[in-house]
This record gives C-alpha cells, sequence and structure tokens, in this order.
C-alpha cells in the first residue's frame, strides 16, 4: 500500500519557506490548541500506561494456560470472572493482558520500522536531492521500482518464505515503505540546496556531511512528522495482518493478529475473544491517526502563514 | 498428507450455516442430481496420476477404497484390531516362515470387464513392491508370487530375507490392479481399472464421478454414482452439507462436531482412526542426541490438558501405534506428566533448570490437523516452563511437509516436529520401521542398536502370538524408554452426513465401504 | 497526437525498465529463500537422486541469471509458466509424484489460472470502490465545502476512524454480525455475487478515509482559488460555481491518487481480503502459493501487478494532462 500522505507532502507550494526547526515548533504549539490533539494524546498514554504496567496491575497471566479456565466471557456478562477484564481465550489466557501485550509487540514494531525507514529513506533522499545527478536519477528510480511493488506481495514473499521474527519483520516493513522518506526529504533537500543559508555554509567552507546533517535534515521534519506518526499507526496494522496470516511473530507470543485469527474458529460461543482485543487496537490506533491528523493540519496552517 | 486450507471460523458456520443461505437463491443447482446420486465433499483430491503405486497421499487412498479390491479387508475395530475378512481371498494361511498361501474368489471381473486371477495378484504384489514406486515405503519389502492355479497364489519373500507374515495385514492395504494395466502404466496413470463397487466414470473440475459397478461381486451397489466434490475449506463443507447440497463430509474442526451434533437431519459420525499424532525429535543433533533430553521434554508435556484442548478430535493412549493396530497395549512404562523428573533429567545431562539448552524449534502445521496450533502453544507453555528454551513455528500444511523429513544430509530442520502417520492397515510396522528404526528414521534420525535390534526381532517372530507378544513386551516399551517421538494422542476422525443416507462404513484410515449404502 | 506518441515512448520504456527490475527482484528473492520447490512438487517420499534429476530437467540449478533471462524470453512470449502445484483442473494435487519424476504437462497454466481467478477479484474491487465512493463523495465534498466547520471534523473523525479499523477485524467482526448472527449475508467462499458483499465493504471502510481525505483537501483548495472568487464576483451562483467547477477541477488530483495511491492500496486490501474471506481471486491464489512455494504463480502475479501500477500510472498521467490542457487555455 503506499502512503496516503505522500500526495499532500509533496505538493510544491507547500515547500517548507522558513527554517525547519522554527516551522517544527511552531506546528508542534499549534497542533497542541486542537482539542482533538489533547484527547488523543490523552488515550495513547493510557493504553501506554496500560502496556508498560498492566502486567504488574492486573492480577492474572497472559501466557499461563489454563484448559479450566477457557472462554470465561468479560467481567460484565454473565459468567465473567475477576480478574479477567475482558474474559479468556481458548486456552484460558487473560485476554485484556494478551491484547497489552499484543499492542506493547506492534507499537515497538511500529515505531522501530519507522525510525528506520525514516533514517533509511531520509538519508537517501538528502543525498540525492543535495547531490543531484546521477546519484539522483538512479536513487529515485530504484524508489520507483521499490513502490511498484505493492507493500503485501514483498512482505508475504519475503516472511511466508523466510522464517518471521520481530527483525524480519521490521526489516520487511523498512524495505516496503521507505521510498516514501526518501521522495519527501529528497524534494526538501532540492529546495533547501539553493537557499541562502546552505550557499553561505557552503562558501564558510562546511563540509557537505555537516550541510546535510545540521542544515538541511532539520527541515525534512514539519513535512514528514505527520506521515511517520500515520505511519506508525499503518505498521501495527500490517503487524496484526501478518498475525493473521500466521507470517507474524510467532506464538505462543500474543499479537492482535495471531489472537484475532484463532478466535474466529470460537466466533459463536466466545466472540469476545475476535472483539475484543480489536476494540483497544483500534483505540490506540484512532489516537495515533488523530494525532498524526492534526498535525498535518497543523502544519498547513503554519505553512499558509497563519500563526 | 495433503494440503489443505485452514478452517476458517470452523463452528460458528455450523450453527449460522441455516440462515446463512440468502432466500431465493438456489446453490444446490451447481449439481445436477439424479436420484441414487451421493455427493461427497472432501477434504482432499487426488495427485495426477491414478496410479496407486505412484503416491502415500491420504485422499487418494481414499478414493481407491471405491474402485479397488484387496485381497483382504481389516475394518480394524478398537475392539478387535488384527480381525480379518475376506475380499478377492476367501482363504489364507502361513505355508512356511517365508510363505503365505491366498485361496481367490473367483467370478470377479475388473471394471473393463476383464476376470480377476491369480496372474493379477502377481503381477500387482510384485509391481507396488518395488523399491522405485514411491508407495512401496508402505510394503516389508519386495515380494515373488508363484501362481499356483487360477485362483491359488503363494506370496514368497524367502529370497529377500524377512519372513512373510509382514504381509499378513498389508494386502488389506495394496489395491489389486489388472495384469494388463500393470504391463502399460500409461493406461494405469489415466484411469483407475479395479474390483470394487464403483467404477470410474469422468473427471470434471474439482469433481470426480463414480458409477455403481454392475458387475460387483458383491451385487451391484444401490447408490447409482457417487460424486468426489473437492471442497477444501471446513465451512463450506459444512453449509453444503447443511443446505442439502452434500450428502456426507469429513474432516470436521471439534467444534463444528459439536454443533452439527445437535442439528436435524444430520446425523454425525465419530470414530477412532488408525493416526496417532506425533511430536518427533530430532535425535541425530543437539540437543536431542542426548536420550536424557528428550525424556526430560516427554515428562514436562501433561497430555491430559492437551487433550482437554483437542476435546473430540483426540483419545487417550499410551503407545507409539493406535488402538486400531496389531499390537496396540497401554505400555506400561509410557511417560507420564512429571516435571520433578523432568528437571533431575535436565541436572543430569548437564543442563540444570535449562540452563545452557541450545534454542530449540518447534514446528508444527496449522489447518490439517484439529488444534495443533492450539496445543502447540500450550505444549510450547509447558516446556518454557521447565526452562527449556523453545520457540514455536507454526506452518500452512505445504510449507510444513517441505520441512518435516530429513533431507539427504540426514538432518532436518528444527528440533520438535508435530505430525499425524495414518495407515490403512492394522500392521504395525507401517508406523514403526519408517520412523524408528535406522534404516529409514524419516524424521526424527534415531539411530540406535537396541531399537533396530527390538524391531527386526519383532518382524521376524515366526507367528503373529509370538509377535504379539515381543511387540508389547520389548518394542513398544523400549520406544517409551528412549522416546525419539512421543504420541500425545490418537485422532478421531469426525464427519457429518445426511440422516438419509444409511449403511456407511468408514474405516480408520478414511477411506468409505458405500457398497452396502442406501439414499433414501 | 505528436504529444501522446513522445509521451507513450518515454513511459512504456521507462515502465519497461522498471517491471523488467521488479521481475528480477521477485525471481531473486523466491531463489534466495530458504526451502526447496523440489520437495513440494516431488513429495516427501522422492529420492535425492530423483529430486536433483528433476531439479536440473526443469533448470532449477542452472546459474540465476540464466534462469532469469529463459524466464524473460518466456514471459515475453506470452508463457507465464506452468504452476508446481496445482494439477490441470486447477485445484492443488497431492505432493506425491512418480519416480519418473515430473511431469509439467499435468500442471494448470499461471496464465489460465490467472485468468480464472482475475475476475473475481475485479468484481470484489470495482464493488469496494463503488461502496467507497458511495461514503467518501459526500462526506469528502461536505468537508471541502466547510473547512474547518462540523462537516470538517465529521471527515477528520470518519477517516480517523476507518483508518484505524484493521481490515482483519472488521472483516470477522462483519461476518460475525452480518453472516454468523443474522443470516442476512453469506461470507465465506464463493459462490455468488451475494458473496461478494460483505469483503467489499471491509474494502471500502479500508478505502474510503483516502478519498475522504483527497477530496476535501482538492475541494478545499480550488475554493481558495482565485477563479473561484473572481466567479462569484462575475455573478455566478456558489451552487453553480461548485457544481460546475470546483468539483470538476478537484477530479484531476483525485484521478492521480487512484493511480499513485488506490491501486497500491486496492491490491493490499484485495489480498487480505480474499484471505479473510477465502474468496478464489488473485490475492487467495497468491498467498495459497507463497505457503506452497508455487514460484511460478508468485513470479507472475508481483509482474503483472507491478506492471498493472506502471500501466495505470501512466495512463492517469496522461489523462490528467489532457485535462489540463483543457484547462489551461
Amino acid at each position: 500500500m503506499s502512503n496516503p500522505s505522500v500526495e499532500v507532502a509533496t505538493q510544491p507550494n507547500l515547500a517548507p519557506a522558513k527554517r525547519g526547526a522554527g516551522v517544527t515548533r511552531r506546528m508542534l504549539k499549534r497542533a497542541w490548541g486542537f482539542t482533538e490533539m489533547k484527547v488523543a494524546a490523552v488515550v495513547f498514554a493510557t493504553m501506554m500506561f496500560l502496556t508498560i504496567f498492566g502486567p504488574y496491575i492486573i492480577d492474572a497471566s497472559a501466557t499461563q494456560m489454563n484448559v479450566s479456565a477457557r472462554f470465561l466471557p468479560p467481567i460484565f456478562m454473565e459468567g465473567g470472572q475477576y480478574p479477567h477484564f475482558l474474559g479468556t481465550d481458548q486456552l484460558g489466557r487473560d485476554l485484556l493482558l494478551r491484547s497489552l501485550i499484543g499492542l506493547r509487540n506492534a507499537f515497538a514494531i511500529g515505531l522501530v520500522s519507522v525510525i528506520g525507514m525514516f533514517v533509511l529513506g531520509c538519508a537517501i533522499g538528502i543525498y540525492a536531492g543535495y547531490r543531484g545527478g546521477w546519484v539522483d536519477v538512479v536513487l529515485m528510480r530504484l524508489t520507483d521500482v521499490q513502490m511498484s511493488i505493492p507493500v503485501i506481495i514483498l512482505a508475504i514473499t519475503i516472511l511466508g518464505l523466510s522464517r518471521p521474527s520481530p527483525l524480519t519483520i521490521i526489516l520487511v516493513l523498512i524495505l516496503a515503505s521507505w521510498p516514501t522518506y526518501a521522495r519527501v526529504s529528497r524534494s526538501v533537500a532540492l529546495a533547501e540546496r539553493e537557499k541562502e543559508y546552505v550557499r553561505a555554509a557552503r562558501i564558510l567552507g562546511a563540509s557537505d556531511l555537516r550541510i546535510m546533517i545540521r542544515h538541511i535534515a532539520p527541515s525534512i521534519l514539519p513535512p514528514i512528522a505527520f506521515v511517520a506518526v500515520l505511519d506508525i499507526a499503518r505498521m501495527m496494522i500490517f503487524e496484526a495482518i501478518f498475525g493473521f496470516i500466521g507470517i507474524g511473530i510467532q506464538p505462543p507470543t500474543p499479537t492482535f493478529g495471531t489472537i484475532i485469527s484463532s478466535g474466529t474458529q470460537y466466533l459463536l460461543n466466545a466472540w469476545w475473544i475476535t472483539v475484543a482485543p480489536g476494540v483497544l487496537l483500534a483505540l490506540a490506533l484512532g489516537s495515533l491517526n488523530l494525532m498524526g491528523g492534526v498535525l498535518e493540519r497543523a502544519r498547513n496552517q503554519v505553512l499558509q502563514g497563519g500563526e | 498428507m495433503k494440503t489443505n486450507r485452514r478452517n476458517f471460523l470452523a463452528g460458528a458456520t455450523a450453527v449460522g450455516a441455516g440462515s446463512m443461505v440468502m432466500p431465493g437463491l438456489t446453490f444446490g443447482k451447481a449439481f445436477a442430481q439424479e436420484t441414487g446420486t451421493l455427493v461427497f465433499a472432501a477434504a482432499g483430491t487426488v495427485t495426477s496420476s491414478w496410479d496407486p503405486t505412484s503416491h502415500t497421499v491420504a485422499p487418494q487412498i481414499t478414493a481407491e477404497g471405491l474402485v479397488f479390491g484387496h485381497l483382504t479387508n481389516c475394518p480394524m475395530k478398537p475392539e478387535n484390531p488384527g480381525e480379518i475378512l475376506p475380499d478377492l481371498a476367501l482363504e489364507w494361511s502361513v505355508i512356511d516362515t517365508y510363505t503365505l498361501e491366498y485361496k481367490l474368489r473367483e467370478g470377479v471381473t475388473f471394471h473393463n470387464g476383464e476376470p480377476f486371477t491369480a496372474a493379477d495378484v502377481k503381477a500387482t504384489m510384485e509391481y507396488a513392491c518395488q523399491p522405485d514406486r514411491p508407495a512401496s515405503a508402505w510394503y516389508p519389502g519386495q515380494v515373488e508370487v508363484e501362481v499356483i492355479d487360477d485362483y491359488t497364489v503363494h506370496l514368497k519373500t524367502e529370497k529377500f530375507g524377512y519372513p512373510a507374515l509382514n504381509f499378513w495385514y498389508v494386502v488389506a492395504f495394496l489395491p489389486i490392479l489388472s495384469a494388463k494395466d500393470v504391463a502399460d502404466p500409461e493406461a494405469l496413470k489415466r484411469r483407475p481399472n479395479g474390483t470394487g463397487p464403483f467404477r470410474y466414470e469422468e473427471t470434471n473440475g474439482d469433481q470426480i464421478t463414480f458409477k455403481a459397478f454392475e458387475g460387483y461381486y458383491g451385487g451391484k451397489p444401490e447408490i447409482e454414482a457417487v460424486v468426489w466434490a473437492y471442497v477444501p475449506d471446513a465451512n463450506t463443507r459444512v453449509l453444503g452439507l447443511l443446505n442439502g447440497q452434500y450428502h456426507l463430509t469429513e474432516r470436521l474442526e471439534p467444534e463444528q462436531y459439536q454443533s452439527l451434533s445437535g442439528e436435524a437431519g444430520i446425523v454425525t459420525d465419530r470414530s477412532l482412526s488408525s493416526e496417532n499424532k506425533y511430536l518427533h525429535f530430532r535425535c541425530n543433533k543437539p540437543p536431542f542426541d542426548d536420550e536424557r533430553v528428550r525424556r526430560a521434554v516427554v515428562h514436562a508435556i501433561d497430555r491430559e490438558q492437551v487433550l482437554a484442548v483437542v476435546g473430540e478430535a483426540g483419545q487417550a493412549s499410551d503407545c507409539h501405534i493406535s488402538p486400531v493396530k496389531f499390537g496396540y497395549t497401554d505400555v506400561e512404562n509410557y511417560p507420564k506428566y512429571d516435571p520433578a523428573l523432568t528437571q533431575q533429567l535436565l541436572a543430569e545431562a548437564g543442563y540444570p533448570n535449562g540452563q545452557g539448552l541450545p534454542e530449540i524449534e518447534y514446528i508444527t502445521s496449522v489447518g490439517f490437523y484439529p488444534k495443533t496450533r492450539e496445543y502447540g502453544e500450550l505444549i510450547t507453555a509447558m516446556l518454557q516452563e521447565q526452562g527449556f528454551p523453545v520457540t514455536l513455528t507454526t506452518l500452512e500444511p505445504a510449507a510444513w511437509e517441505e520441512r518435516l523429513y530429513r533431507r539427504a544430509d540426514g538432518q532436518g530442520p528444527g528440533h520438535i516436529i508435530d505430525v499425524g502417520w495414518i495407515t490403512g492397515s492394522p500392521e504395525p510396522d507401517l508406523v514403526l520401521r519408517p520412523n524408528y528404526h535406522s534404516d529409514f528414521a524419516l524424521i526424527n534420525g534415531i539411530a540406535d542398536d537396541e531399537i533396530d535390534a527390538a524391531l527386526d526381532k519383532e518382524r521376524n517372530a515366526s507367528s503373529t502370538d509370538e509377535r504379539l507378544k515381543v511387540l508389547q513386551e520389548e518394542t513398544l516399551p523400549l520406544l517409551a524408554a528412549k522416546v525419539p517421538s512421543i504420541s500425545l494422542f490418537s485422532s478421531v476422525f469426525l464427519r457429518a452426513m445426511s440422516k438419509n443416507l444409511e449403511g456407511v462404513y468408514f474405516y480408520p484410515n478414511g477411506p468409505i465401504d458405500l457398497s452396502k449404502a442406501r439414499l433414501t | 497526437m505528436a504529444f501522446a506518441i513522445e509521451f507513450f515512448l518515454r513511459r512504456i520504456s521507462q515502465g519497461l525498465v522498471i517491471v523488467l527490475l521488479v521481475a528480477f527482484v521477485i525471481f531473486t528473492l523466491l531463489r534466495i529463500v530458504p526451502g526447496d520447490p523440489m520437495r513440494i512438487i516431488l513429495g516427501p517420499m522422492a529420492s535425492q537422486t530423483t529430486l536433483e534429476e528433476t531439479a536440473k530437467e526443469l533448470g532449477l540449478r542452472d546459474p540465476m541469471l540464466i534462469q532469469f533471462g529463459r524466464f524473460v524470453g518466456e514471459v515475453a512470449t506470452g508463457d507465464l509458466g506452468r504452476s508446481y502445484i496445482r494439477g490441470v483442473q486447477g485445484g492443488s494435487t497431492g505432493g506425491s509424484q512418480d519416480a519418473d519424476g515430473f511431469d509439467p504437462e499435468s500442471r494448470a497454466s499461471v496464465a489460465g489460472l490467472i485468468a480464472n481467478a482475475l475476475p473475481y477479484s475485479l468484481m470484489l474491487a470495482g464493488l469496494g470502490i463503488a461502496f467507497a465512493l458511495l461514503v467518501a463523495v459526500p462526506i469528502g465534498i461536505a468537508a471541502g465545502l466547510n473547512a474547518g466547520r462540523w462537516p470538517d471534523k465529521i471527515g477528520l473523525y470518519t477517516s480517523s476512524l476507518f483508518v484505524s479499523l484493521p481490515n482483519i477485524w472488521v472483516g470477522v467482526v462483519l461476518i460475525f454480525l452480518l453472516s454468523a448472527k443474522t443470516g442476512w449475508l453469506p461470507a465465506i467462499g464463493y459462490r455468488g455475487f451475494e458473496y461478494t458483499i460483505i469483503p467489499a465493504i471491509v474494502l471500502a471502510v479500508e478505502l474510503s478515509p483516502v478519498m475522504i481525505r483527497a477530496i476535501s483537501v482538492s475541494v478545499a483548495q480550488n475554493l481558495g482559488e482565485t477563479f473561484y472568487s473572481v466567479g462569484l464576483v462575475r455573478g455566478i451562483s456558489r451552487r453553480d460555481m461548485i457544481g460546475k467547477h470546483v468539483l470538476r477541477n478537484a477530479a484531476v488530483p483525485l484521478m492521480n491518487l487512484f493511480g499513485a495511491q488506490m491501486i497500491g492500496m486496492l491490491l493490499g486490501g484485495l489480498f487480505v481480503v480474499e484471505y479473510i474471506f477465502s474468496y478464489p481471486g488473485i490475492g487467495m491464489l497468491t498467498i495459497n502459493a507463497v505457503f506452497q512455494r508455487d514460484f511460478p504463480i508468485i513470479q507472475a502475479v508481483a509482474i503483472l501487478a507491478s506492471a498493472a501500477l506502471v500501466i495505470i500510472n501512466m495512463l492517469v498521467d496522461f489523462a490528467s494532462t489532457l485535462i489540463d490542457r483543457r484547462l489551461k487555455f
């Protein structure tokens, strides 16, 4: 799947007009002014708090199986038992804890892979944009190739044929999604290298590497920060899909995909195995996506000159 | 073993199925059904060759069950696993250690009209047992067939150095072909020509049609035609059964079975199979080259819990062979759940609390056998609890099958492998030799002189009584002590059929006897 | 005309290079991953010698570049090869085979398998896009015309919500609600048009957020353009301006969107949705092929998918240049 945000991010009239760091600061400030941002941040922080401290607070286990306590419904339903707030699964494990740990794993994979694609994509993009010439042509054609293979085909092929592990999943996600970052950062670098301050720095004898890191890199952030936030959510969905197809992190480590796919067998007698983790995941993803969406609006407003 | 789709939403559709069909839509019309046509929704399909010696594929063996006859017939009932009934042979006896005699039924014809005689038995058996035939792995070795007269044959094994008694049960599994076909392998591949109750009519997409054989020696079956419909999805099979499109279906998930059991118009069948489910240890590489580590693992597995998860699809058994096999017994020293012993064995092997063990990969399939992922997770957790660094790899059946057997270099991937072993004869060596004799040890790679000796002793026994004694008192207890693999439980096959279908017999390895069945 | 010829010549040659590179990447990938397809073709009981002989006959032991060259040659003549696993009937055949090895004639042609599966996928995709447009067009236009006001918020919330629902979960929950629980619609497999509806809804949930965003952004931008205020000053009613000009202009970026993103998303979505519903399209075919290591199918689908991406992008670019020209006069 290509990135839904490229379209807006690469529009020429939105190319950064001001020094990156200042824009970034104003963008964040404006974003925080949105009520949606505050709500999303609170929801997200709560989820993170639960994934980290949940296992210490809730007196149950995500991995300990209990054949006699299988298919317990959530606590608000008849037959629900404390401390299984969301009930138990087909092996008697606590669903809330499993979902929370699944969320932690998904978020870790999302975050690490986005950092990876950000660093790789931006490095390539800045280099191509700053250097220009054949380097640029080759690197950009490479992104063309990359973008012409749907992520899912690539991921299913690699993960389905090798042994899936968190590392391979992260690598596949990076491999499939870096071109977005390369393209955006290239266009930024292209615009920035002609700017006065970059020329000045060059005349003053700064090395290319220094210019790229000190002067161009900060300008990348405004047009791409929200893409990265949205991408964390997108990568988390991919992680769930991989788990569902059976090419994600392998059981018994809890992941959303495996919880949902094994729950499908028991939909009629224990629908909560499938439904409950999905609600949790949707909350986490929803808060991330809302934050990303607000960031994008804030950036557009800042760039259109509003303060 | 066959490629198969995972059982998505097993159980869920069964209940909702009746209402899942939109009113006014007629799915059943897909099959133009004449009266007396039975539609069987099969979980698997056949290979591209109809030569029974070309494959070891379970669904094709089921299909062959309709078409081919065998010398004898073993119903393999748990209460009398060794029972042998006549089929193409009416009498059988032991002449000496290396010779069996079979008296054949007269007046039998093949589907193409050729009469059945001793020459056909000779051609079939000598052909099927040649080592280069893929299915020869089932048979004890090469055999010489002497034609005494048109209706008497002697099976002779002296030349090949093993007792003829090994064929005692195997002949119930070996489909009898026509000598003319054996001489023409192309014909053999193209269409099946047997003496069974149904003759092959045609293949059309995923449907194979068989017609009742007028000349069947047991009388023409009442069912006029059998349509073999390959329906890889378990829910689609159940749905089709509920709306009358299919009459019979197989390989149900326990949840589907349970919900179908309460359904009017449907009869469910639950029968013990000749399949046991095993965990094999790769015995020719660390850490499982050490017997103590294998034993430590099996004592850490609480099989009662495993069985609770498997539910209707499993039955407890403490033996490396299924209860429908000759020689089955509850082996006295069969490993029991005993974590303390696990820890003791680990310490003895130099891995106290599992410290120092290499990472252990447990490979299992998802979608073919019921509940493999569920109990895989359960066993992984049990082992992790005892300190084994186990990781579980769940694979689609085809990918799993690719990793299942040892490779040319003798090594196989992973360390613990989940597999079922199913064969259509009470003969225990069909399980024991391929799995535990160092000449084969197809999966676990065990090479243990004591086990080899115990297997040879059992095979070379000169009478069935002696063989039973050796099996139950030496061979099976030795396997339980050295555990190159552990049998977790015996599989139970779950099937369902329309109430209108009567008189069906299910063999424990899959084939279905429809020769006496009726559709009302 | 000259423009069109030059445009297509340039883009087709570029596209060919891209597809060739994609093919090479996938081809290489399939040959370096662990797992020997020969085991699956011939089955567990085949001997090592048979295995090697058949592999040699099939050319699987030649150097990779030679294999790739041969493959490209075949594809150029329209031959996508034959499946390793699937029989002529299209169904999977058993792994075990005769000792004389593998007879390619007994296996289904990849082109045929794809041709059989494609109509199902196209139907699902079409219905999915239709459902998505049904939701996205009204919400998107309303949001774009009322930037910053409540319809805009609704647009933001709806798209944030939909984009946060993993398709696997939506799929299973809809099966539960619309099929298993209420019995309104059938869900698993395919035996008639009604089997397409729930999968298409899932697809639409996945596609609509991008559409809503794109529509609202482009409508809002057009409102900000000078021609809009000029038109209003000239006395053209707001209604006419929006109906006749704004929406038409907004269509250009939307077309770009369809090319650049929709097709990629759609492909990905189709794969997963078909898998969830056991829907017999290209996605199901490919996922099974991956699990069965049926390399010829994977290769062919990857190449066709990238070719489709390249061609659609080309057509979209061409179309939008044409529209743009007309708009410029």
